[in-house]
């Protein structure tokens, strides 16, 4: 479908172009001074020293969920590794030792040099194992090898890092909903 | 010899030989425009502008100096770069270039007057001194001269560089200096009427004694700026470095201390012209109301009054560090200690500057009582006096002179750039033809009147 724009036509004080000149000097006159007058309101950050604020939402780098126990919630059914557009996630599975459960990862890396953070392996994730919500956008190794993050490394992080109301988010060793959590698992609490 | 050098008093000597160091003001003024280019782009696009570079100081660290030590640091790296000309140039042309714009700023503001006419006793001897270096009866007409002889720089950098994107860039220099000064030449006509004068100082003094030249001219003030832009070749005007066509226009093949030869040569250029506009539509180094000889006699008032409004712009400055300061300790940069250690040293700076121009302020204006001699009926102040005048003039000038070239900077970044035959359809049919009736209006006003 094509939609039509449609310009209004200027008018002739907008033709002599030079009272639009002056409406334009005042703009930018206004920002120059807020620059001047109110330089903590400006958008922008100096970076390395203040980050900015990331969402949640955002798709930076990738977390394993955790168990209450501690164990990763991955069930090594391949459904990421098989979504995944840059075949960046490599898995090894092994048998589990909770009987309900048919299989636990090994190894689970994901090449960070050649992922694309295309969030396709959180979708396709059907127990919730994978998520890119860490807000970790800048990090930094000496050579190619480091980039390939290793499980241990996916299931570091801190409950303390993640929205308090979110309840499967704070299901991990010392996570404050762990108790509630054990509970739905039909576990004992420790 | 021994009677030139006995012609003059030692002391007009010296203050004359002194003189000489305004023709370093326009280059000078580079040192305050980039910083103010920068951080003006950067705060009008909502950035936060050049700020990274700085140099340790014991206890107070890191010191930014505001981003001015960052614009410093990209000069010392333009200075320290290779010279690299391209295969194939024309050597001589290509080193010779970029030096003509730069030496042309050196010479310009020879005409310019940085202060009224001085007349003050010495000894037994009266002693007078005029504001410009080079006391002729042709003024602006030399200045103009001078000041269009840049074009050649452009010319020759576009020849020698045996690039096309040169070529062009050095053509549309050449055609656009041209027509617009054109247009300068002619705009001015109406003021120059009006004093009948093409020296600089009667221009002042006659704007001094009636009204400013922007209210007796409007119209040619705004055909004059937009000529003076043009003729700089600054945005809005820009098309002879247009990115989009020309790469980077006449200096395409330039780098390093070439290129930035060109830089200064241009913001030297929006110096010169910024106190060009000031002392021909801006009365400037008049202040309205208040004459040459008003401040003569009133030398300690004035020198406090100028003292006071330093320490009011001083307050004013701290104010806002300490705003910010504030601020900083609640927020959660990184290097937010740092910061204020770095404010700190301004805070002690300002403040202590405070204090003493307070206490200058207050000492000129109790203490300072001239003492004056009548010469042909006028009173003749001291060298004192004369010197104080001098001062509190050249800092009203170059106030005035910042002014626009803040003004020059405010409208390359609100404007975007003209097309080509815009450019000059602008040029020879709209100001030229304004600026031409001006003066027809102007002259005929002034032969109704009479002088």
């Amino acid at each position: 479908m094509v939609r039509q724009v449609k310009q209004k036509p200027m008018n002739w004080i907008e033709k002599l172009y030079i009272f639009e000149a002056f409406r334009g000097l005042y703009v930018t006159l206004k920002h120059a001074l807020r620059g001047v007058f109110r330089y903590e309101t400006l958008p922008t950050v100096p970076y390395p020293e203040q980050k900015p604020e990331i969402n949640h939402a955002y798709r930076a780098k990738h977390r394993l969920m955790l168990r209450p126990d501690g164990s990763p919630r991955c069930v090594a059914c391949q459904m990421c590794a098989t979504a995944c557009p840059a075949k960046c996630i490599y898995i090894e599975a092994s048998t589990s030792a909770d009987g309900r459960i048919e299989k636990s990862i090994q190894r689970f890396d994901i090449d960070h040099l050649v992922c694309v953070f295309c969030g396709l392996c959180v979708e396709a994730c059907p127990v919730d194992a994978i998520r890119m919500d860490t807000r970790e956008t800048s990090y930094v190794h000496r050579d190619r090898q480091s980039f390939i993050t290793s499980m241990e490394e996916l299931m570091d992080w801190d409950p303390k890092d993640y929205p308090e109301d979110d309840f499967q988010s704070q299901v991990a060793p010392g996570g404050k909903r762990n108790k509630e959590a054990l509970d739905s698992w039909g576990l004992k609490v420790n | 010899m021994i009677e030139i050098i006995q012609s003059k008093h030692w002391i007009e000597w010296l203050i004359n030989i002194a003189k000489f160091a305004f023709a370093f003001v326009p280059v000078l003024f580079i040192l305050l425009l980039i910083p103010l280019e920068r951080r003006g782009a950067g705060f009008i696009q909502d950035r936060q502008g050049p700020n990274r570079s700085y140099f340790r100081l014991p206890y107070f660290g890191k010191i930014r100096l505001f981003g001015w030590v960052h614009n410093a640091s990209d000069g010392l790296k333009l200075f320290f770069k290779e010279n690299y000309a391209p295969h194939g140039v024309n050597k001589l042309l290509f080193l010779l270039a970029p030096a003509i714009p730069f030496a042309v700023v050196l010479i310009a503001p020879a005409v310019i007057p940085w202060f009224a006419p001085m007349v003050f006793t010495f000894g037994e001897e009266v002693i007078r001194i005029s504001g410009q270096n080079v006391n002729t009866d042709v003024g602006l007409l030399l200045l103009f001269a001078i000041s269009a002889l840049s074009a050649y720089g452009a010319v020759l950098a576009g020849w020698a560089s045996k690039s096309k994107y040169s070529l062009l860039g050095g053509l549309r220099t050449t055609a656009m200096i041209i027509s617009y000064e054109v247009c300068l030449g002619i705009s001015i006509m109406g003021i120059l009427l009006l004093a009948g004068s093409f020296r600089l100082d009667q221009i002042i003094a006659w704007q001094d004694a009636h009204v400013w030249g922007v209210v007796a001219q409007p119209v040619a003030f705004f055909c004059f700026l937009i000529a003076m832009i043009a003729e700089t070749g600054r945005a809005p005007f820009d098309v002879a470095e247009g990115e989009p066509e020309l790469v980077a226009g006449f200096h395409t093949e330039y780098g390093a201390m070439q290129f930035g030869l060109f830089y200064m040569g241009e913001y030297s250029h929006i110096g010169i012209n910024s106190i060009l506009v000031s002392i021909l539509f801006f009365g400037g180094y008049s202040i309205p109301f208040v004459s040459t000889s008003t401040i003569q006699s009133n030398v300690g008032i004035s020198l406090g009054v100028l003292a006071f409004v330093f320490v009011f712009a001083i307050l004013a400055f701290l104010h806002l560090l300490y705003r910010y300061s504030r601020y900083l300790k609640k927020s959660s940069y990184a290097n937010k200690s740092a910061i204020l250690r770095e404010y700190s040293l301004y805070k002690i700076v300002g403040w202590a500057a405070a204090a003493l121009l307070l206490a200058a302020g207050v000492i000129s204006i109790m203490y300072f009582k001239p003492a004056y001699t009548l010469i042909d009926g006028q009173a003749v102040y001291g060298i004192g006096v004369a010197l104080g005048t001098a001062f509190i003039q050249i800092l009203v000038l170059l106030a005035k002179a910042v002014f626009f070239c803040w003004v020059w900077i405010w409208i390359r970044w609100t404007l975007p750039r003209f097309r080509y035959d815009h450019v000059m359809n602008l040029g020879w049919k709209v100001i030229l033809n304004v600026a031409i009736v001006n003066l027809v209006i102007t002259a005929f006003i002034v032969k109704l009147i009479g002088d």
